[in-house]
């Protein structure tokens, strides 16, 4: 297990970077739509102003 | 070729950054770009396998470790291999220039591929320079290989991510300096949230830029701290930049303590230079590029051959997008600052006229 683990160590430590990176950037996509969605919100609020 | 490539990594990653504006939506494209370049970078960075010669796996019984085992590209001679036990001995002549021959011992139980033009065999000296024990195969006509650096192996790949971070830092504080200074003259407070922004981003990355350097420095120096000259700058930036935000949150009346920051960005960025590139080259120390290195450093060398093509395109690559996602949390934060910022204002204009 452990030659294993030291034989194809880069590949574990690629698919943990890779998973990660999948993470931040679904969060970052999924938090721009929603601030998108928030400045049109907040425009039309400002616009509705008395 | 080298300034060129790292050059358009920099530059571009900055252009493309700042177009759109920081203060606008991100576009598909960008984003696409951000997270294929990033994506890209890691896989390139992390999977190719490594490939050295036999002189690396010699240095590396020598002078690094004898029970390591070193991966040597080369082409197998297979019509001149003679069996002995239950090993075959094969001579192989690997990639290095002028190219050197020697015979490997494989054993029999190990699959090789007799049809592959150039294998990957992890190798180890055994009786004499020019005789060699094999432990494995570790790839066969590979598309793409990194060199084997003897007594870095596999943790040379750190460049692609410990200097971009680094880098990034000092553009987020560069940005920030420039807000600084627009909030001084035009007393807008949207500057101010620019700036402070940049100084939040980029002190992440300093973070991360230490992070992944102590822990490099754990498996290559034995220490996850070493004091450092670099190590110790950066903890210092990483100082002065902390006692930013110390400062802002001393100070409750929003226009002195937006003034009091800016001012304070534009001191702190005056020791950013010295720190992150005088300091460190000036003194000696264990990283690349310091006093006691006879070259400047595997990015700044002009020496030829200090950094291997697909290192350059790595590494060109790794700083654009690196800069992609530094613009893009940039984006984020200083759009959600705005937003908070003209919340603020419609409150106090609302309480204002209710009174």
């Amino acid at each position: 297990m452990e030659a294993f683990l030291i034989r194809y160590s880069i590949y574990v430590v690629f698919l943990i970077v890779f998973v990660i990176w999948i993470g931040i950037a679904g969060w970052l996509w999924r938090l721009e739509r929603r601030l998108v969605e928030l400045e049109q919100w907040a425009r039309q609020h400002e616009g509705n102003r008395p | 070729m080298k300034a060129i490539l790292i050059g358009l990594g920099v530059v571009g990653g900055i252009i493309v950054g700042l177009v759109p504006a920081v203060h606008r939506p991100r576009p598909r494209w960008w984003m696409a770009l951000c997270v294929g370049g990033m994506g890209l970078t890691i896989a390139l960075g992390l999977l190719p396998p490594l490939s050295g010669t036999f002189r690396d796996a010699v240095i590396t019984w020598r002078q690094v470790n004898p029970e390591l085992y070193v991966p040597v590209a080369g082409t197998l001679d297979w019509d001149a291999a003679v069996a002995s036990g239950d090993t075959l001995v094969v001579p192989m002549t690997d990639r290095a220039i002028p190219p050197t021959t020697a015979q490997v011992l494989i054993p029999s139980a190990l699959f090789v591929p007799k049809d592959a033009s150039v294998v990957i065999l992890a190798v180890q000296r055994w009786k004499n320079d020019q005789q060699f024990v094999v432990q494995g195969i570790v790839a066969a006509d590979p598309i793409l290989a990194l060199p084997f650096i003897p007594g870095l192996e596999e943790r040379a790949r750190n460049l692609f991510f410990h200097v971009p971070l680094s880098w990034v830092a000092v553009v987020a504080y560069a940005y920030a300096l420039w807000y600084a200074v627009l909030f001084l003259r035009r007393r807008r407070f949207i500057d101010d949230v620019h700036s402070v922004s940049a100084v939040s981003i980029g002190t992440l990355f300093a973070l991360l830029a230490t992070v992944t350097g102590s822990i490099w420095a754990k498996f290559n120096w034995g220490s996850f701290w070493n004091w450092d000259p670099r190590e110790t700058s950066i903890f210092l930036l990483l100082l002065i930049y902390a006692a930013y935000f110390a400062l802002r949150q001393s100070i409750e009346e929003p226009q002195r303590r937006a003034q009091i920051a800016a001012v304070y960005a534009i001191v702190a960025f005056v020791t950013v230079p010295f720190l992150v590139f005088i300091m460190p080259r000036l003194m000696e120390g264990l990283h690349p590029g310091s006093a006691s290195d006879q070259t400047a450093g595997p990015i700044l060398s002009t020496q030829p051959g200090v950094l291997h093509p697909l290192k350059q395109i790595v590494f060109a690559l790794s700083m654009f997008s690196f800069s992609l996602l530094f613009f893009w949390l940039l984006s984020l934060r200083v759009r959600s600052g705005i937003l908070a910022l003209r919340h603020k204002i419609q409150q106090v204009q609302e309480i204002s006229e209710t009174s």
